[in-house]
């Protein structure tokens, strides 16, 4: 099974393998994909959210972050941007009536569902897989005083540790949520515990390594991203080509 | 048994969490189960695990915490912490930038190491030489806390709306302490007391007896309240921002007629 994924130098469209193919197509998919947390939002939440944004002081922000937190372990479209709006509604709470009771109920639900986070992938990997998104994407946007929210870089680390187990990395759902936590917000937890960033990607590079029974498509992912780190969070013009690249047949 | 060893005692009897039980993959790098027993033996195969596991615990015993820091931190309290911690930290600079430009108004004038050409006493009172603001930490943010107590009152909004800044007379008008000057810490408590009791004057009317009844009624709930705020501990008096955006500690309420609303987190007002 052990096909070859070089393509020809001359030319980055060509190669000789289907699966990869269709797996570098989904990565181009993905790049061209909208996220639209909003959309995902039922009618009654997004009215909350408007209230809560125009006048903190009407809502029951509790309740809000409840909902929304709800909804993110449904939705992963929903959780991959919703990380913006909880920020919106952060701000509009800090600077209409210095409060956080927001910031500080969402935490609060955040850290259960991250204690249960075991049972949680045990019951629903795709519930799991929301929990990821949605905390990163919260670690993304949430800022204090322009500071990342240090509280999450080691619950994240854990939740990433644990998708580059073997047997997670046997689900592409679990394998492509890591990579994609891994581009948006990689550079930022290694600026703040590049120790625990080096264990990973030991991790990872033994998957791709030893581990035989992976796909095609889980050992692309696994190289891009290894990729993207050498080359300090961002990829060279060539790799770019390779991985993103239009495929034609 | 060290306190190190402690917290992991602790933190594995721990009923609700999850990863005590046998199936998460740190359980065998603990020294003890959740039933407080001693283990086996460590799993050879997996050293990197165990170091992972014991380089993170470690990094919570931190020089600043008075104590064995428990290992499950409420994210939401951290934040809020980490939040104030900064919010003091940006105030400093903004302070410091303050004073110097108060002492040298003009930048290319050449200072002399020593000599006392352009301070006279008067400047020193107004602002502390350079050297002379408080910089400690636990000590700035337990004077925030006590100034943010004080501006969280209904009393303190109708009193910085009714009255701008540039309008303020000396004397008359309360003025926050300034928690970047040197003072003992009676001396401060002091200060934020009379402040707070200055502030009574704006409290919105009530429906009980006049005002000067008022202030008698809240002086003596002032005092007390003061006392409990100096003898509790700076992490208990924070725990006000409650989830349900409640009021401050009860014991504030019982003894204080002092109408308040929810808990502000924080105030860069340095007037």
């Amino acid at each position: 099974m052990a096909k070859s994924a070089c393509a020809p130098a001359s030319s980055p469209t060509t190669q000789g393998n289907d699966a990869n193919k269709q797996a570098r197509g989904f990565l181009v998919h993905r790049l061209n994909s909208m996220d639209s947390a909003w959309t995902a939002l039922d009618v009654v939440t997004q009215t909350m959210v408007q209230k809560a944004i125009a006048d903190p002081k009407t809502v029951d922000l509790e309740k809000l972050s409840d909902a929304i937190v709800e909804q993110s372990l449904k939705d992963l479209s929903f959780c991959k941007d919703a990380g913006r709006m909880c920020y919106a509604v952060v701000q509009a709470e800090a600077q209409k009536a210095a409060t956080s009771a927001f910031r500080r109920n969402l935490l609060t639900r955040l850290q259960q569902e991250f204690t249960g986070r075991e049972q949680t992938r045990s019951h629903s990997v795709q519930e799991w897989v929301c929990l990821v998104t949605f905390i990163c994407s919260i670690f993304d946007y949430i800022k204090v005083n322009d500071a990342p929210l240090v509280a999450l870089v080691d619950p994240i680390y854990d939740c990433l540790f644990r998708l580059a187990q073997p047997d997670a990395l046997m689900n592409e759902e679990e394998v492509d949520c890591l990579v994609v936590q891994l581009h948006r917000v990689g550079e930022q937890l290694e600026q703040t515990n590049s120790q625990r960033m080096n264990q990973l990607f030991y991790l990872l590079r033994d998957g791709f390594l030893l581990q035989e029974d992976l796909s095609s498509m889980t050992r692309l992912l696994l190289l891009e991203i290894l990729e993207f780190r050498a080359s300090g969070w961002t990829l060279t013009n060539t790799a770019h080509k390779y991985y993103y690249s239009e495929v034609v047949d | 048994m060290s306190a190190y060893q402690k917290y992991r005692y602790e933190n594995d009897c721990k009923p609700d969490e999850n990863r005590n039980k046998g199936t998460s993959r740190w359980t065998h790098c603990r020294k003890r189960g959740a039933d407080g027993n001693l283990r086996k033996s460590l799993e050879v195969g997996e050293p990197d695990k165990c170091s992972q596991s014991s380089r993170r615990q470690e990094s919570f015993t931190t020089p600043e915490s008075e104590g064995p820091v428990s290992r499950v931190k409420n994210w939401g309290d951290e934040v809020e912490a980490e939040e104030m911690r900064s919010n003091v930290q940006r105030d400093m600079h903004r302070y410091r930038r303050r004073i110097l430009e108060a002492d040298f108004p003009q930048r290319d004038r050449k200072i002399s190491s020593g000599s006392s050409d352009s301070r006279d006493s008067k400047d020193s009172k107004e602002s502390p030489a350079k050297g002379d603001i408080e910089t400690d930490e636990t000590t700035l943010i337990r004077r925030q806390k006590q100034i943010n107590y004080g501006k969280n009152t209904l009393a303190y909004d109708r009193y910085i709306k009714e009255v701008p800044k540039l309008m303020r007379q000396p004397g008359v008008h309360p003025k926050t302490p300034n928690k970047f000057k040197k003072y003992s810490r009676r001396s401060w408590d002091q200060q934020i007391k009379l402040w707070r009791v200055k502030l009574h004057a704006w409290d919105p009317p009530a429906e009980e007896g006049s005002d000067l009844q008022q202030i008698e009624e809240i002086d003596l709930g002032e005092i007390m309240e003061f006392e409990l705020d100096v003898e509790c501990s700076a992490d208990t008096e924070f725990q006000c921002p409650t989830s349900s955006g409640a009021l401050l500690s009860l014991a504030e309420d019982s003894f204080a007629g002092t109408p308040k609303k929810m808990m502000k987190i924080e105030d860069a007002e340095m007037s």
